[in-house]
């Protein structure tokens, strides 16, 4: 009975994001009349898409009370994986492709490896792989100096990130099916189980058989396959790659997943909240924008926010 | 014979105990010596009182934010917002310190004090608005750091000299007094009921909580501490750059909990010691000191300090576990 409760409460939860979103958005009209034009909302549901891709794999990892701090450099990594591999030709972009998602997962799997095998809590594993990449990032391309660093992102890659199919930015249409398979893994495979329920309880887990250790390998596997996926997308979007670009992304994923109603501390959470929150975050931010707020503003505003969306529905229970 | 043995089996309990201290100080004589091996070879000289005097002055601040993230650490929290408090009180700093002692003196006592506050901010958010401290703080983060840019939109400001002077001394290394003081005051602090109650919550809450120890005002009083030490370090940052800027604070978030690693403070809370913290932000300064002096290309310099910072995990987790498995 505890457990049916507190699965409506998860939902619950993401339904109060969307909520929140939907009040940003007539927010936003109150400020700007042309805000809610549906061409306005979808150029902010595809800004949405990349910190919502990120939010994916930080869904993955905080469903078992993880948390992975390394995106912001395999995002970066891959964005100039992707531009340097191909260099900007449409004949090799497929293999850029295969090569830069290939790296993340890469990536993702040595931080799964360091926390299951070797022990290492997922902050400081998480966290000296940002490093890891950052100092890779910069040392391989020589601080963007290389030859092939100014290369553009293929033209194909650019037109699926700018592109229109069936009245909706092919963006979007990239972010459905992710939000479908995610929602897939999580809800309906044997996989998805054993993730909420190492979340719950690890050691449990472990003494009922689950594969414990080959799950949060996984797992990690699939943050960093989003993260090098947002960065695929953020190069195609704005042409070229840049040192730096993947900065945002780490405090805007961890804050959608947190609005979409996860728990930190693992067992509980949506990807769907997640969206949720995604939108909620560059919702905020496009008011913000619109408003003409300062940079400190914005900052402060976005912190007050999520401190209040936070003490509206992230408490703890007072047993605990 | 049995005395012996018993003396025996309780040395080996303490080294068991305090196994991250006991790698951290194996791991800055490591590095000290491997600094002065790579000085020695490239400079033709080995390291003298210059360079001590500039390595504890660079340390200083990562000190004082590494006894920052301690406190909440060992709450079994993690404070983020500590790069934000750093950069507050760095802004601060910079437009507030006047030319007189007197005041200098008020505008650090007010600078502190500001830092308590905002560190108490986090810790009614965590203690009463039963929140997660990582989140509390990366909110606050933000909201620090917007203060901050508030307050000084471009790096600039004047700090006066004398104030430099009295922080961080150019041809002395009298911070080394500073840090003394700071390692006495955490014995003392650790063995007081309000460092008790601290360790204890970390251990575990319900049973401090059985215990009489008030686990809401231990955790305000850590996070509150917390504050005032992270603005300290912002008060020694602005005194070594001699100007302020608003965001150069922003990397202590993450050196600070580099630091309390190296230093055996466990994430998990109740275990480790600020002593240990301390002396892990001067492993992280003689890491890049080697590798500056190594020349390695300072681009590649976050790939060792991530590699090393793993490295010297898993060695922790090892050889705590061998030392622990032989008893």
């Amino acid at each position: 009975m505890r457990g049916v409760g507190s699965l409506d409460e998860t939902w619950r939860r993401a339904l109060y994001a969307f909520a929140a979103a939907v009040l940003l958005f007539a927010l936003g009209a109150v400020v700007r009349p042309g805000f809610v034009r549906p061409d306005s909302i979808l150029a902010v549901l595809t800004v949405a898409v990349f910190v919502g891709l990120v939010a994916a794999g930080q869904t993955f990892v905080i469903l078992i009370g993880g948390i992975d701090l390394s995106v912001p450099w395999v995002l970066n990594a891959a964005a100039i994986l992707l531009a340097t591999s191909s260099g900007g030709s449409d004949a090799r972009a497929f293999s850029a492709l295969l090569l830069t998602l290939g790296m993340g997962a890469a990536v993702g799997a040595v931080n799964g490896l360091g926390i299951a095998f070797l022990g290492v809590p997922a902050v400081v594993m998480t966290l000296a792989m940002n490093g890891i990449m950052e100092g890779l990032t910069l040392g391989l391309s020589g601080g963007m100096t290389c030859a092939s660093c100014a290369s553009y992102a293929p033209p194909a890659i650019q037109a699926l990130a700018h592109g229109v199919f069936l009245f909706l930015p092919t963006a979007l249409w990239l972010w459905l099916a992710v939000i479908a398979i995610v929602s897939f893994i999580l809800g309906a495979t044997v996989f998805g189980r054993a993730t909420y329920a190492i979340g719950t309880n690890l050691r449990a887990s472990e003494l009922a058989g689950l594969r414990v250790r080959a799950t949060i390998i996984a797992l990690y596997a699939l943050s960093g396959l989003a993260a090098a996926l947002a960065g695929i997308m953020l190069v195609g979007f704005g042409g070229q790659a840049s040192l730096g670009m993947g900065e945002p992304f780490l405090f805007q994923s961890i804050a959608a997943v947190v609005i979409g109603g996860a728990s930190i501390l693992g067992g509980r959470g949506h990807y769907l909240g997640s969206v949720a929150g995604a939108i909620c975050l560059v919702a905020l931010i496009s008011v913000l924008l619109a408003m003409n707020m300062a940079e400190y503003g914005r900052s402060i505003i976005y912190g007050v926010i999520i401190l209040v969306l936070l003490l509206l529905y992230g408490r703890e229970s007072r047993e605990s | 014979m049995p005395p012996l043995a018993i003396r025996r089996s309780a040395a080996a309990h303490a080294i068991a105990r305090n196994i991250g201290l006991v790698l951290v100080i194996f791991l800055l004589l490591f590095s000290i010596f491997l600094y002065g091996l790579i000085y020695g070879l490239t400079e033709g000289r080995l390291p003298g009182g210059f360079e001590l005097t500039s390595t504890v002055n660079n340390t200083m601040p990562l000190v004082l934010a590494a006894m920052a993230q301690t406190l909440v650490v060992l709450t079994r929290g993690l404070d983020l917002s500590v790069g934000g408090v750093v950069d507050l009180a760095n802004a601060l700093g910079a437009i507030s310190l006047g030319a007189t002692p007197a005041r200098m003196a008020l505008a650090s006592a007010f600078i502190l004090l500001a830092g308590a506050g905002l560190g108490l901010v986090n810790g009614l958010l965590v203690a009463y608005g039963r929140l997660q401290p990582i989140l509390v703080t990366l909110a606050t983060l933000s909201i620090y750091q917007g203060l901050a840019i508030r307050i000084l939109p471009q790096p600039g400001g004047a700090v006066p000299e004398g104030y430099t002077a009295l922080l961080t001394n150019t041809t002395f290394p009298a911070a080394l007094l500073y840090v003394v003081l700071l390692g006495l005051f955490w014995t003392a602090f650790r063995r007081s009921q309000a460092g008790i109650a601290i360790v204890a919550i970390g251990n575990d809450e319900g049973a401090a909580a059985a215990n009489g120890i008030n686990p809401l005002r231990a955790k305000l009083l850590a996070y509150t501490l917390s504050g005032f030490f992270a603005a300290a370090a912002g008060l020694f940052l602005v005194a070594t750059a001699t100007a302020g800027d608003a965001t150069t604070g922003n990397g202590y978030t993450l050196t600070s909990i580099v630091a309390v690693v190296l230093g055996g403070v466990s994430l998990f809370g109740g275990r480790g010691s600020a002593i240990g913290a301390i002396l892990g932000a001067f492993v992280t300064t003689m890491i890049v000191n080697i590798l500056f002096f190594a020349h390695i290309d300072p681009l590649y310099q976050s790939f060792y300090e991530g590699a090393f910072l793993v490295i010297a995990v898993v060695l922790a987790e090892g050889l705590g576990r061998f030392v622990r498995g032989r008893r």
